[in-house]
């Protein structure tokens, strides 16, 4: 007999995970012995990595209020994380209390975690998927119960697409999701490079290998082929603090040092 | 806020300088907030904290708990990070005093210290239990995940057990199910419990399959299932599809036969209403075997093999019904099974022989021929008669070998007398298989040549059977034998449906009556009343025997046991008798002895 695909997996916490140890460079305290323990060691590699995990989150949280200004109210959120507060549901909420937020996320505990910081809200749901299972996504009864996808959705990759290694066709995957969604939406990516700090951002990729998500480093040109059929907003594919700046000082003096390549574009 | 009105009032002399702190405290905290706020909220939060400072700074009597508040709140708003605490401290040691244009005397130093205390207790108090809940929200939503990911993996197994117990098509139980089930109970309980089982097989299913087509098929089968699954699971019986239209019901608990029995009835009677799929009526029946039994007399696969028989006899008797399985059935088809299994081997090792029994005119009494009959010296049964296994020899075609064989056995045993001039001719019974060889008629003229025997000498006995559907190749593999100058007669005549028309258009010797002729007719039922005329028995076997002279047959009286019936036959006209009053089939020295002695 053959095993079918929903055969549930283990949960393993002698791996760390990257959901939590990104908790971890951030300063939440959202996160175990193990966690901590890579999380250490990226920073060993990567002494700014808490900057630029920060610069990282700075960036959605730009995005989302772009978003919401333009009239997006329901957002799906792929590779949430450890929800902390100020997640997108926050953000969006404070602005339009009945605006729609899906999170999305492989890991059963950053998940479970969502539930828990969910659970009261009409509005925000988190479920267990995989990115690389887009209309799974998209046709969860969760989804299909609190978006409406014949109106414009805030797609929001943050940090997620770069877990996606090429043999799983990370393209195809982008370009499923974006098709899926009516004229008008939105989708944000941002994405880990090499480009700028190719020996420290190297070591860091390395040893993501040792998490449940390691991660794909890309170049410039492969992270702005995610756009490829969008219409990529002001100012493009930029380094992740360069993206609608509120003020100078946000910005800092070194912007690729972030090694975040993020854009947003809207579909047609 | 502090609430006390002198200190309000001052703070309120002190605003424009408590707004100018307020942004460099602001300022310091760029990138100190936990998660990403605006450069306005963050002037927001901090302006409130800044003035409740600056009113616990200002008030008469020092509040000790004020900075510890805002050390606290400074958390709870966001700015958890240590970089949040140490600017913090920085810039009230550095600028607020300036800022608010106190004097830098040695009592405000004491009081800005005392707020410094106090804030830095309450800041690192609030990220202690902030980090404390942190850390039990994230391993609340570890176990939330581990016992989901548990359940998950159970529903899982139930999943896959369910598949592998179930029939996919139907999810009716499957034979692995049913098996498990079935030795739990023949395991369990005191050997004196009972327990029964039906095997059902719809009986022309292939048929629906080749006409209407699979799917039809297949839904045939979906209903087939519903309707047993209705009859058998409100009584508890568990009802499983074994494979493709096979079907199976345990019934726990009988008392007797009957009760299995009733069961199976009741499913046949359920299949039998037609079915309507495709706005089609599809009519079914189907067949059961069914076993009952103790628990303590076999296991599982003896009961299931023993429907499974059952199901086979109700197939061979017609179908649309049930059959109970019985023992002694099942043992003699079982040693049918092994004789015919045998039987080759028995023939390489020459285990067939021939016996001979006088054909004897019934005018003078001497032996004119004898009757060549198989015999088989089994190894274990010992000696076997014709009636014992030439049947099934029939059945699995080893006729065909085994008849040549003895036919040249017999042959050669003629051929022997005949060289020592007894004039005695051999009647050799043909099945109709071997009728149906093409070989049949250079077989035996190869073997008449072979031994030298004259060919009138030879008389092949055929049934009745044999030539009731008269094909050409029967008929020119009877011409040819005529032609070679052997002999026909037809054996066992009056058992089945002689073809008169036949009779006469056929190359014919003679016809040997049935054994039933000699012996008084059967009642049947009550004597009928002194009024009623029976029919004469002797009257009708004149007529059948007057019947074979008419057709320029000989006549020959089988069975005759006594001298009475000898008479019998004898008046009524036959030409010939064969039985036990004028001798058992024999070795062939035996007719050798008593030819020669009726020669002297």
């Amino acid at each position: 007999m053959e095993r079918p695909d929903w055969a549930p997996e283990g949960i393993d916490l002698s791996k760390a995970s990257v959901a939590r140890a990104y908790d971890y460079w951030l300063g939440g305290s959202h996160n175990f012995a193990v966690d901590r323990e890579f999380a250490r060691q990226a920073i060993a590699a990567v002494p700014d990595l808490r900057l630029v995990a920060r610069a990282n989150r700075e960036f959605l949280y730009r995005a989302v209020h772009f978003m919401i200004d333009m009239g997006i109210r329901q957002f799906l959120d792929i590779g949430s994380g450890i929800p902390t507060v100020g997640n997108v549901h926050e953000i969006a909420q404070k602005v339009v209390p009945d605006a729609r937020v899906v999170y999305v996320d492989i890991d059963p505990v950053a998940v479970a975690h969502s539930e828990q910081i969910l659970s009261g809200n009409e509005f925000a749901v988190a479920i267990r998927e995989d990115l690389r299972r887009p209309e799974i996504i998209l046709d969860h009864p969760a989804t299909r119960a609190l978006l409406d996808l014949d109106q414009p959705v805030g797609l929001l990759l943050a940090s997620v697409v770069h877990a996606i290694p090429d043999d799983d066709d990370p393209y195809g995957i982008v370009n499923r999701l974006r098709t899926a969604l009516c004229p008008g939406s939105y989708v944000a990516i941002s994405h880990v490079t090499t480009d700028s700090r190719p020996q420290e951002m190297g070591e860091g990729a390395r040893l993501s290998g040792r998490t449940t998500t390691p991660v794909t480093a890309r170049t410039r040109a492969q992270v702005e082929r995610f756009f490829d059929g969008l219409e990529l907003m002001e100012p493009g594919v930029v380094w992740s603090p360069l993206w609608r700046p509120e003020s100078p000082e946000d910005v800092g003096d070194h912007p690729e040092r972030m090694s975040f390549y993020v854009g947003v574009g809207r579909t047609v | 806020m502090t609430g006390q009105p002198d200190a309000a009032s001052l703070a309120d002399r002190h605003r424009h300088g408590l707004d100018t702190f307020a942004k460099a405290w602001a300022q310091a905290l760029h990138r100190a907030h936990y998660v990403p706020i605006s450069s306005a909220e963050r002037y927001r939060i901090v302006s409130a904290l800044a003035e409740r400072l600056v009113g616990g700074l200002l008030a008469e009597a020092p509040d000790p708990t004020c900075g510890f508040g805002v050390g606290e709140d400074l958390v709870v708003a966001g700015f958890a990070s240590p970089d949040a605490l140490g600017r913090t401290i920085a810039v009230l040691n550095t600028r607020l005093a300036a800022d608010l244009g106190l004097p830098a005397d040695a009592a405000m130093c004491v009081r800005l210290t005392a707020l410094l205390e106090g804030l830095a207790a309450g800041f690192t108090a609030a990220v202690h239990d902030r980090s404390l809940d942190a850390q039990d929200a994230v391993r609340l939503a570890a176990l939330a995940a581990q016992t989901r990911a548990e359940q998950a993996l159970r529903a899982n197994e139930a999943r896959f057990r369910h598949l592998a117990t179930h029939d996919a098509w139907t999810d009716l139980p499957n034979r692995t199910l049913f098996v498990e089930r079935l030795d739990r109970v023949l395991t369990a309980g005191p050997p004196s419990r009972r327990v029964g089982m039906c095997c059902i097989n719809l009986d022309e299913f292939a048929t629906v399959n080749d006409i209407l087509g699979h799917d039809v098929g297949d839904r045939l089968l979906a209903a087939t299932a519903d309707r047993l699954r209705a009859l058998a699971e409100p009584s508890g019986h568990l009802v499983a599809r074994f494979d493709s239209d096979q079907f199976a019901i345990l019934i726990e608990g009988t008392t007797c036969a009957e009760d299995a029995v009733k069961v199976a009835d009741r499913a046949l009677t359920a299949l039998a209403e037609p079915f309507h799929i495709d706005n089609t009526e599809i009519p079914v029946t189907a067949s059961a075997g069914v076993a009952e039994r103790s628990i303590g007399s076999g296991d599982t696969a003896e009961l299931i093999r023993a429907t499974q028989i059952a199901l086979h006899w109700a197939k061979a008797d017609g179908k649309a019904r049930w059959m109970l399985f019985e023992h002694e059935r099942s043992a003699a088809n079982a040693e049918r099974y092994r004789l015919s299994a045998a039987m080759p081997a028995a023939l390489r090792q020459g285990e067939f022989t021939l016996a001979y029994q006088p054909l004897v005119d019934l005018r003078d009494g001497h032996i004119a021929g004898v009757e060549a009959l198989a015999r088989w010296h089994h190894p274990r049964l010992g000696m076997l008669g014709a009636g014992q296994f030439i049947e099934l020899a029939e059945h699995t075609g080893l006729i065909v070998p085994l008849g040549r064989r003895l036919l040249e056995q017999a042959c050669r045993q003629a051929s022997a007398w005949q060289q020592d001039e007894y004039d005695l001719y051999v009647n050799v019974n043909i099945a109709v298989r071997q009728l149906h060889q093409t070989g049949l008629v250079a077989s035996v003229a190869q073997i008449l040549d072979r031994t030298g025997l004259a060919p009138y000498r030879l008389q092949l006995e055929v049934t009745e059977h044999a030539v009731i559907d008269l094909t050409d190749q029967i008929r020119a593999t009877l011409s040819g034998l005529v032609e070679l100058g052997v002999r026909i007669v037809i054996d066992d005549f009056g058992t089945g449906y002689a073809n008169l028309a036949n009779l006469r258009a056929l190359p014919l010797r003679g016809l040997k009556l049935d054994a039933s002729f000699a012996r008084p007719a059967p009642r049947i039922g009550q004597p009928p009343p002194p009024a009623v005329r029976r029919p004469d028995d002797t009257a009708f076997l004149a007529t059948v025997v007057a019947l074979g002279h008419t057709l320029g047959l000989t006549v020959t009286a089988e069975g005759i046991e006594t001298a009475s019936r000898a008479r019998r036959m004898r008046a009524a006209g036959c030409d010939t008798g064969q039985g036990w009053y004028f001798g058992r089939p024999v070795p062939p020295g035996e007719i050798t002895r008593r030819v020669a002695a009726q020669r002297r």
